[in-house]
């Protein structure tokens, strides 16, 4: 009998899908103000291990400053890929993004707020992770009820959404025009610049727990697209399935918005490039947003912080980059289905 | 494996769907549940399936409540086919049809290489192997149908229950479906199929269920369910059940005439127009007719006679006013003289 292999990605595929982040991520090692030789890299990150003397303006410009940013970067890359992904199959829209449920504007709310009191990196980071999860709940509890489909959930999430963006207006405008404001804008329009080993101690857990269970789950997601009669007539218990995506989706967002701002367009634009590339069959999809999220923003950042003397906003480049690329493979592909 | 249905009432708010209805399902049984729209056929499936919660009664699947029985255990038993309609993805047959092993699939599993080839060999028994690579969302309704009746049986259940299975199809797909759902019956699974068509009914299932507005509802043998009285009364259309020759058998079918308002109701007592025909094998037979008709002279409004001797037949045509039931006993009467052909036709009542 002929043999089939329906989902199972190629291994040529699966290979370039785990050495692609890999390079990229050295790559982004090398690359900076000061350029280093891959070997001496090689030298810093095997010293900090081994214990050996290594130079020590190299040994703080790669270890402390360059390797936290680039596994920084990994992490919101493919965390939000894979959010939006999630979001996009449950909501069975593809214009959903990690968004929808107002998690961003909440986080973004919560961490405007701190920056106002003064609070330093680690509390501006705890206080706006803890405002994405209440905002999320608070949509939740909205539109939770008998009878209440998904379209109120999303419905709730964009009034909620606006609620909280709202609020960061209001705080923008009670803030000191001098220095807390700046440090808002600065902020909301996000930066991988404040990264460093402290801030993902405490983040990198909710967005590598996200991560795995979505990616555990990732057969059980081709059916999160279904109406819910038919999906638990497969024998699922869509509800849990939908509760615990949420939760996931919520908690990679949270906490990467937490930790860098808003970083718009990865949540989109990586899925769709994804289906397009690889199809709808969560089994490859999943494992190709995390793996090209990743490459997608540790390429972004890497512009950002050298294209020119002063750093480019992240979110600004995003959209530069994956947009017109979005469209170019849009027109190649004649598009992409849910 | 053995579902019933026990006196399950349902309706939403104040509004009575379901009252009290029973059904009885066996293997190899192929049911079909008919109802006017807004009589609660889907509603019924959903229920039965647990879906929604009866009001009262209960869903017993070997006399044990569907709702007791856990997700996973319950779908390995029973497979569900949504309506076609209903159905948006873009996923491939393939892709589609291994949805539907879930049910053997652990939480953090994945579909193993034998429920890959359970998916091919279930594909090539419905002759749908061709559809493997095509996306869902580029099918012809009648494809996508069997594909979704392919997910429902890549569970191995004993019980398949479909929500209005071949409308929306050409009478070629049609045929496809109806057919797949008598083969997989033939094979000791039930089937339970919601429909529009009385037809379908007719010619395919052993059992039926009649569904009413108001939630009664009529269950059992096809035959005995599926009249021109109950349909009437489902309904509200005047239906004949007729019967169609081949060359190889006869055929059940029933034929909406006219819907049944308070107008198509005709008093026996009152005078309707009528031609009887009749064809006599020879002229002999003429003299016995002329015979019965003299109890109904005061009925007569002509006669005419025509024999017609180089083919050895008498051929008459009578023309009354009369009532219904005089009309109905005198071709009854000229029916049982031997080898004689009879018809009545009426005048279109103008009430």
């Amino acid at each position: 009998m002929k043999q089939h292999r329906a989902g199972a990605l190629h291994p040529v595929w699966a290979a370039v899908l785990l050495l692609l982040p890999v390079i990229v991520g050295f790559a982004a090692l090398c690359i900076g103000r000061i350029s280093y030789p891959l070997t001496e890299i090689w030298d810093v990150i095997a010293a900090k291990f081994t214990g050996a003397e290594a130079d020590k303006q190299m040994t703080i410009v790669i270890w402390s400053i360059r390797v936290p940013r680039v596994l920084l970067a990994m992490l919101v890359g493919a965390g939000l890929s894979v959010a939006g992904c999630a979001f996009q199959s449950l909501f069975a829209n593809p214009l959903a993004t990690p968004d929808t449920l107002g998690v961003a504007s909440g986080t973004s709310f919560g961490a405007a707020l701190a920056l106002l009191i003064g609070m330093n990196l680690l509390g501006v980071q705890g206080i706006a992770f803890a405002f994405g999860i209440l905002a999320v709940t608070l949509t939740w509890l909205s539109a939770a009820g008998k009878g209440k489909g998904l379209s109120s959930v999303v419905l709730g999430g964009i009034m909620i959404g606006s609620l909280f963006s709202s609020l960061v207006s209001l705080v923008k405008f009670t803030a000191d025009t001098e220095t807390q404001l700046p440090a808002i804008t600065y902020w909301l329009m996000g930066s991988l610049a404040g990264a460093g080993f402290e801030p993902l101690r405490w983040g990198a857990p909710f967005i590598l727990g996200g991560i795995l269970v979505l990616f555990l789950l990732r057969w059980q997601l081709n059916i999160l697209p279904l109406g819910e009669d038919e999906a638990r007539s497969l024998g699922s218990n869509i509800r849990a399935l939908r509760a615990v995506t949420i939760l996931c989706a919520t908690a990679v967002t949270a906490s990467s918005v937490a930790m860098c701002g808003q970083v718009g367009w990865v949540g989109l634009l990586i899925p769709h490039i994804c289906r397009m590339a690889f199809g709808n069959d969560h089994r490859t999809l999943i494992p190709a947003c995390v793996s090209l999220g990743a490459v997608f923003l540790v390429i972004v950042d890497t512009l950002a912080r050298t294209i020119s003397a002063a750093e480019i906003p992240i979110s600004v480049l995003t959209a530069i980059i994956g947009a017109p690329f979005f469209i170019v493979l849009m027109r190649k592909s004649g598009g992409w289905r849910l | 494996m053995t579902l019933e249905i026990r006196e399950g009432s349902f309706g939403y708010g104040s509004r009575q769907v379901l009252d009290k209805v029973s059904l009885t399902a066996e293997p190899g049984d192929l049911i079909a549940i008919l109802g006017p729209n807004g009589a609660g056929k889907t509603t019924m499936l959903r229920c039965m399936l647990g879906f929604l919660h009866w009001k009262s009664g209960d869903s017993l699947l070997n006399g044990r409540s569907v709702r007791s029985i856990p997700a996973r255990e319950l779908w390995k038993t029973i497979a569900y086919v949504p309506q076609a309609r209903n159905f948006n993805s873009a996923a491939s047959a393939e892709q589609t049809v291994l949805l539907g092993r879930n049910a053997h699939i652990g939480l953090f599993s994945q579909p193993k290489q034998k429920d890959l080839d359970h998916v091919h060999a279930l594909l090539d028994r419905l002759h749908i192997a061709h559809l493997a690579e095509k996306s869902c969302a580029e099918m012809s309704g009648g494809e996508l149908q069997m594909v979704l009746i392919a997910r429902a049986l890549a569970a191995d259940p004993k019980i398949l229950v479909l929500d209005e299975p071949e409308s929306n199809l050409d009478f070629r797909n049609q045929l496809i479906v109806l057919e797949t759902m008598s083969a997989l019956t033939q094979e000791g699974i039930t089937a339970i199929f919601n429909t529009h068509y009385p037809d379908h009914a007719l010619r395919r299932a052993n059992k039926a269920l009649l569904l009413h507005r108001g939630g009664h509802a009529l269950f059992g043998e096809t035959h005995s369910i599926v009249t021109e009285a109950h349909i009437r009364e489902a309904f509200e259309v005047r239906t004949v059940i007729g019967e169609i020759e081949t060359d190889e058998r006869i055929y059940r079918s029933i034929l909406p005439l006219e819907l049944a308002g308070e107008s198509a109701e005709i008093p026996p007592d009152v005078n309707r127009i009528a031609t009887v025909s009749v064809i006599l094998p020879d002229d002999a037979q003429a003299m016995q007719v002329n015979e019965i008709l003299h109890a109904y002279s005061h009925y007569l409004v002509g006669r005419m006679g025509l024999p017609y001797r180089r083919a050895g037949v008498h051929i008459i045509n009578i023309t009354l006013d009369a009532p219904q039931s005089e009309i109905t006993a005198l071709t009854e009467k000229l029916a049982r003289l031997p080898g004689c052909s009879v018809k009545a036709t009426y005048a279109v009542h103008d009430a």
